[in-house]
């Protein structure tokens, strides 16, 4: 692959240019990909923070874990089947600072377990983001259906829900807040999980689209970050497609000479693969910076998995536009080709 | 004897529905170590002529014979093999890789045509064909870097440094001036003997034609002399 390399060698611009739009087409992709993953994290970081098994609601919530409510018998009976089980609530609320200032937040109680902070009554355990709006740990917050007061005793990283920040509070505190005995749901950790008569069960990606809103979102979010990846890969294959019809000339030259069919092609995938390595790496890594350098209240939230995962996309349609333009190339004759080049 | 029979060979395009015959039976031998010249006014057929016996484009009918075999019905990747192995081609306009130095350039034929030698040998076969066609100070030189006479020197050289048995060149002297023509083709004859090749050309310039062991001239697609 001498002959392929010494090109990218002799005709830097060319190649540069080329490279530069795919590292900008894929930076782009990769910043959206990003805020779209960091927006989903904001919406259900609490849920898709929990291992997988399984969610159960009560039947007639409809599907809809604000409607569900379990009964005190069928919990206690499915805890002693199941030591594992958690059940836990969650609402939407507010508390008040020392000095009156509201705070959104998604309060979340739970039975005992690892999966939860437990707090005692009277005590509150934040997301890390309230302590960046001021809140310090032994601060007083007050809400207006809660007869006592909350000493604020730690925080914990990313753990939001409804984009609003999680506030983990003790099981009688929220009966009292929300005047209701029932937890909401159960979840049982572990691949086998039982199926429960009594209760409609959901796996950790159906639940997640129990939450109010989150199908919405992610569909949107998803069908922009889709778009994009579809554009960028026919962009990226029209790219290798015009660059390698407007070297015909020059495969003219190297069919008429006697050189292989595979050694074009060859040719032709090695200085695809190279270019999009390379700008790949520069946008992976750009991408990645972004994510220290993002403003604090923008959700940016971008996993190598995800990286990844677009990276094969596009060395996937980066191949196939530079292996359309190699059969353009390969059913040519030398001298139609060559005649080509010219013009 | 002869080393290469074009035999009743005709050529049509398409044009949409208009189909044009440009080569109307063309019936030629050449030789061992002889210089063959195709001459002829614009449009008489005889590039088509070279470039179909080089295995460049397809005849419409007719045969080809080389080494006793029909090129026409021979697969793609035979008569690439034989245009990689067997045939060199000099270009009107040279057609050097643009991108490779002179060097370079003889150096991908030696490793297109998969000549068996070392590294080594294939260092000291390129220096000496540079020397034989006085390029060898210019070796390391880009194609953009050299004058039209010594571009066409390197697409000779390029031609021949795997040893075909056949060298095509279509019109090796048209964008050069008369002295660097004459060079050009004194060397052409010269590697014809030296080398023992079987020599086509297309010219349109008659003084090139005391270089030449015969002429074919032809008209309207036919060879009429």
């Amino acid at each position: 692959m001498k002959i392929a390399w010494k090109e990218m060698k002799k005709n830097k611009t060319r190649f540069l240019i080329l490279g530069s739009i795919i590292f900008l087409v894929s930076f782009l992709t990769f910043i959206i990909s990003g805020l779209a993953n960091g927006l989903s994290q904001d919406n259900a970081a609490l849920i898709k923070k929990l291992p997988q098994g399984q969610f159960y609601l009560d039947k007639d919530a409809d599907k809809t874990y604000n409607l569900s409510k379990i009964d005190e018998g069928v919990q206690q009976q499915i805890f002693i089947d199941n030591p594992e089980a958690t059940a836990f609530s969650v609402q939407m609320g507010f508390v008040n600072d020392a000095e009156d200032k509201q705070h959104s937040l998604a309060f979340v109680t739970s039975t005992d377990s690892e999966l939860f902070e437990n707090v005692k009554e009277g005590e509150i355990v934040l997301d890390r983001s309230l302590q960046e709006d001021g809140i310090q740990v032994g601060d007083v917050l007050t809400n207006n259906q809660f007869s006592g007061e909350f000493v604020v005793k730690g925080f914990v990283d990313q753990q939001k829900y409804s984009h609003a920040p999680v506030a983990f509070i003790a099981m009688t505190n929220y009966q009292e807040m929300y005047r209701v005995m029932e937890m909401q749901t159960i979840f049982i950790p572990g691949k086998d999980a039982p199926t429960l008569s009594a209760l409609d069960s959901f796996s950790n990606k159906e639940f997640l689209h129990a939450i109010p809103s989150y199908s919405a979102e992610q569909m949107s979010l998803n069908m922009i970050v889709w778009f994009l990846v579809i554009i960028s890969g026919m962009l990226f294959a029209i790219f290798f497609y015009m660059m390698n019809v407007q070297k015909i000339g020059l495969y003219g030259i190297l069919k008429a000479i006697g050189m292989k069919t595979i050694s074009l092609f060859k040719m032709i995938w090695y200085q695809m693969l190279v270019i999009t390595a390379i700008s790949l790496v520069l946008s992976i890594a750009l991408s990645q910076a972004f994510s220290f350098v993002a403003p604090e209240g923008m959700p940016f939230h971008l996993t190598m998995d995800t990286v990844w995962m677009l990276s094969a996309v596009f060395m996937v349609v980066g191949f196939i536009g530079a292996t359309i333009s190699g059969f353009q190339v390969k059913n040519i004759e030398p001298l139609q080709a060559i005649q080509q080049g010219e013009m | 004897m002869s080393a290469f029979i074009i035999d009743e060979v005709k050529k049509t395009f398409s044009n949409g529905e208009i189909e044009e015959e440009i080569l109307k039976g063309v019936n030629l031998s050449l030789k061992e170590g002889e210089i063959t010249a195709l001459i002829g006014p614009s449009g008489s057929g005889k590039s088509t002529v070279l470039t179909i016996a080089a295995g460049l484009q397809k005849a419409s009918t007719g045969e080809i014979m080389f080494e006793g075999k029909d090129m026409t019905k021979m697969s793609q990747e035979e008569v690439r093999h034989i245009r990689a192995t067997d045939f060199g081609f000099v270009f009107q306009s040279s057609h050097l890789v643009p991108f490779l130095t002179v060097a370079e350039q003889l150096q991908l034929m030696l490793d297109v045509s998969e000549t068996k030698t070392s590294k080594k040998e294939q260092v000291k076969a390129i220096d000496e064909m540079l020397k034989l066609v006085e390029m060898e100070h210019r070796k390391e030189a880009y194609p953009s870097s050299l004058s039209g006479g010594e571009r066409q020197r390197v697409a000779i050289a390029r031609a021949i440094i795997h040893r075909p048995k056949i060298l095509f060149a279509d019109e090796p002297t048209a964008s050069l001036d008369t002295n660097r023509s004459k060079g050009v083709m004194e060397l052409l004859q010269e590697l014809t003997r030296t080398l023992n090749l079987t020599t086509l050309m297309v010219t349109h310039d008659e003084e090139m034609l005391p270089y030449v062991d015969r002429v074919i001239t032809m008209r309207d697609g036919y060879i009429v002399e």
